[in-house]
């Protein structure tokens, strides 16, 4: 028996197991965290058209801010629902807002002018409106209600059950 | 009737499979000749079982046989035939039964070629590549059963996904992706037949090699095929994305890529050999790392289908392919190695190989983490992540060019020790050549860092590979007198798996090229167009002529027409269109591609209003992409070539 190949293929292969056994049995559209029930924190961006939006300014009313990239596949497969949200939900008085996670504008450009989008995106440079909601990865979706207080994160695409279960509760 | 006709197929082939999964290690054991042949019948029953199995699922999809569960789900009476066909492996249940039958027919034909040859070896080889038929036509008969009967059948189906009807490429592309991960098991069992009897002869190794080259071209093919479709398909004008599934494709390929050299390094030098082992088994742990992946549901990707029940249960059998592996390698390994072997130094081309070898795993490795990464993340710290593209693309990009650079050198140095000015003397003109590259690429005002050193390295890698393709021909001429256009055929013919490697090896340069043009120099815009107006973009004049909407059975599409003219050339009509499926709410689209050999114009269409005649494109020039459909050709070609069997036995015969 060689044990340095035993060790090396053991140290490699039981990881690799374990994480994706511990994969299973977590729907991985649904995390708890720890923002939610704390104040949203604000920020001042501007828009990929080059207008100004402010979170302060939408206060009052419930807001959906969604980080998404055009490299990420999990963002093509959420774009719908938010499409339909924000058709459905808009005229209700809530805010959709999106924010470009480690991307180029011009990909996004092209992306929404393929996509649609009811909603403005924003940029973020040198990303810091991400860190401060600790973005780890993309999709991650904030739902923030009309004190300012983020009610729920979603990490990966929301479904449609659960963007209309939670904007119900927020209306 | 089919379902039970079905069932019954593929319970014969799961028996005959363990059967023979038995037998064949028994007849390694005993090495007893009878027990071998009734080895080689199960295998051929195993492969005639679910060869029908599989036709009359095909049947049961062609007549619309909706008492039988997987057609209740994929088909629909207005699915055009060819796609009906192909629905086989449009979903779950019928994917899987499409890699058990792969799998048996590469069974039968291994049994059928081992018949007469290396009887230490191909009856353990065939008990190991049974047992793995065993796990998946378990999977067939059990739980992704698609023969189950529907008890009260309707008269129509949803029909197959939508994206994968929307193009000829589906045709082809999953099968040869699962031709190439299925036949991954071949070298598997060969790997393993190889640790069970403790002995590697030449003969054997070479086999080894042979029979990895086949799914190695085969994968090669399966996802070149699967970026063309997804640019012709997907609309946003690229091939690759990093996503999990196209990495769980690409994982097994670089593994077994790396085998291919460090088994030439085993076979002149005695060296690597349980190196060379471990990458064959790696490479087929990776396909089945690579399904679990697409079939699970754990990942997200474009690719995966639902949550199933088929997760745990794979997972369980990767995790036992795993630790046989492991400690089958771990207990036998120090049988195969000889003691005394000692590498040449570090200007020898046994060296370039090794340099070769940890290129390919560390490019393995990278690969691995990114995919893996964000699960690892998410059960640490319960967040999810996308590590995405620019992780990809930033460790990937000094791989590649270090792969490059060593695809130049290696073939240059010769093997064993070198002399200093012999070195220089075979660099000199690729060294030449390279500067001349680069001070072209300055002229020309081509500044980006990473297109001017792939078109550098291309060039040395090129040049080199030229030379190693014709001077063997050249000397010949020079020594026989013989016209040289019939030496070089002498040479490549008697020496075809060097000439198919290089060649293979032209394919990699111009895929390099193609991607670094295409990738840097791509250019995109949107615009919109009123009907009769014209716009212009990177030389080409765009006039939109109409719209019209064309209805079939399963879908309707709305068409805009446009004509295109390139530097005041006509070019002809593009006319993309958005797709409406049935049962459906979004738009799929199908974009135009005009290809040209200098650069591809890539329209797909945003949005049309027809009542305002208004209609808005989303284009993109990318230059040279046809190149790297044509380098997926050569390199094709490249390993028909190495890999096609020798003459010479025929001759003697």
């Amino acid at each position: 028996m060689n044990w340095k190949v035993l060790a090396a293929g053991l140290v490699i292969s039981a990881p690799l197991v374990a994480i994706l056994a511990a994969g299973f049995g977590r729907d991985p559209k649904l995390r708890s965290n720890a923002l939610e029930g704390t104040q949203a924190p604000m920020f001042d961006l501007q828009t990929l058209d080059g207008k100004a939006f402010s979170l302060e300014g939408a206060r009052g009313q419930p807001t959906v801010v969604n980080f998404w990239s055009t490299w990420c596949q999990p963002c093509k497969i959420e774009h719908p629902v938010l499409m339909q949200a924000a058709r459905a939900y808009g005229p209700l008085g809530v805010n959709f807002v999106a924010v470009l996670y480690q991307d180029e504008t011009s990909k996004a450009r092209a992306y929404l002018k393929q996509s649609g989008s009811h909603w403005p995106t924003l940029e973020d440079p040198g990303g810091r409106t991400a860190i401060a909601y600790g973005v780890a990865g993309v999709p991650e979706t904030f739902f923030i209600d009309a004190d300012g207080t983020i009610v729920r994160k979603v990490s990966g695409p929301v479904s449609q059950e659960v963007m209309v279960s939670t904007l119900e509760q927020m209306l | 009737m089919i379902p039970e006709l079905g069932r019954g197929a593929v319970l014969l082939g799961l028996a005959a499979c363990s059967v023979g999964a038995v037998t064949g290690m028994w007849a390694g054991k005993t090495g007893r000749e009878d027990v071998w042949r009734w080895t080689r019948i199960a295998a051929y029953v195993f492969a005639a079982a679910i060869t029908v199995a599989t036709l009359l699922m095909e049947y049961a999809l062609i007549t619309h046989d909706y008492s039988v569960k997987y057609v209740a789900e994929v088909g629909s009476n207005e699915t055009p035939l060819t796609f009906t066909i192909v629905s086989l492996w449009s979903s779950l249940e019928g994917s899987i039964l499409l890699w058990a039958v792969v799998l048996a027919v590469w069974c039968a034909v291994f049994a059928y070629s081992m018949r007469d040859k290396h009887p230490d070896h191909a009856p353990w080889a065939l008990g190991c590549i049974l047992t793995v038929g065993v796990f998946f036509t378990f999977l067939v008969a059990g739980i992704a059963n698609p023969f189950e009967r529907v008890p009260n059948p309707l008269d129509n189906g949803p029909g197959p996904n939508p994206l994968l009807q929307n193009h000829v490429l589906m045709i082809i592309h999953p099968p040869a992706l699962y031709l190439g991960y299925v036949g991954m098991s071949v070298p598997f069992g060969m790997a393993c037949a190889t640790l069970l009897s403790g002995r590697m002869p030449t003969a054997w190794a070479r086999a080894i090699r042979r029979w990895m080259l086949v799914p190695w071209a085969a994968l090669t093919v399966g996802i070149i095929l699967g970026g063309w479709w997804s640019y012709e398909v997907l609309g946003w004008g690229g091939y690759w994305a990093w996503d999990p599934v196209e990495n769980a494709s690409f994982l097994p390929w670089l593994t077994a890529t790396a085998f291919i050299h460090s088994s030439m390094v085993m076979e002149r030098k005695e060296h690597l050999k349980g190196w060379t082992i471990a990458l064959v088994m790696a490479s087929f742990l990776l396909t089945l790392l690579g399904t679990f992946m697409t079939r699970s549901g754990v990942f997200n990707s474009v690719h995966s289908f639902t949550q199933s029940p088929i997760g745990p249960v794979f997972l369980g059998f990767l995790a036992v392919a795993l630790l046989v592996s492991v400690v089958l390698l771990a207990a036998r390994v120090d049988l195969l190695t000889v003691p005394d072997a000692k590498l040449a130094g570090p200007w020898s081309r046994e060296f370039a190989f090794l340099g070769n070898n940890l290129l390919f795993s560390a490019f393995t490795f990278t690969v691995l983490l990114g995919t893996v990464y964000p699960l690892l993340n998410e059960v640490m710290t319960d967040v999810q992540i996308s590590v995405g593209e620019p992780y990809f693309n930033r460790m990937s990009v000094p791989i590649c060019m270090g792969i490059l650079f060593l695809m130049g050198v290696g073939p240059a140095l010769p093997w064993g020790q070198t002399e200093p000015n012999v070195l220089l003397r075979r660099l000199g003109t690729p060294i030449a050549v390279t500067a001349a590259i680069i001070a072209g690429c300055l002229a020309m005002g081509i500044r980006e860092p990473m297109a001017v050193m792939t078109f550098a390295l291309s060039g040395f890698a090129g040049v080199v590979t030229l030379r190693e393709l014709v001077d063997p021909g050249r000397h010949r001429a020079r020594a026989l007198g013989e016209p040289l256009m019939k030496a070089l055929m002498t040479t490549w013919r008697v020496g075809h798996r060097r000439a198919g490697g290089y060649i293979v090896h032209f394919g990699v340069i111009i895929i390099a090229v193609a991607i670094a043009a295409s990738s840097v120099y791509r250019s995109e815009a949107e615009m919109t167009l009123r009907e009769g107006q014209t716009k212009s973009f990177m030389g080409y004049d765009i006039t939109y002529t109409g719209t019209e909407r064309i209805d079939e059975p399963h879908r309707w599409s709305r068409v805009a027409r446009f004509d295109v003219l390139k530097d005041g050339q006509p070019l002809g009509d593009a006319e993309p269109r958005l797709n409406h499926y049935k049962k459906m709410n979004q738009a799929i689209g199908t974009p135009t591609v005009m290809t040209g050999l200098d650069e591809d114009l890539y329209l797909s269409l945003v949005q049309v209003d027809p009542e305002a005649k208004m209609a808005s494109l989303s284009i993109v020039v990318e230059p040279l992409v046809w190149w790297l459909w044509f380098g997926g050709g050569v390199m094709l070609l490249g390993s028909i070539i190495a890999g096609w069997p020798s003459n010479r036995r025929r001759k003697v015969a």
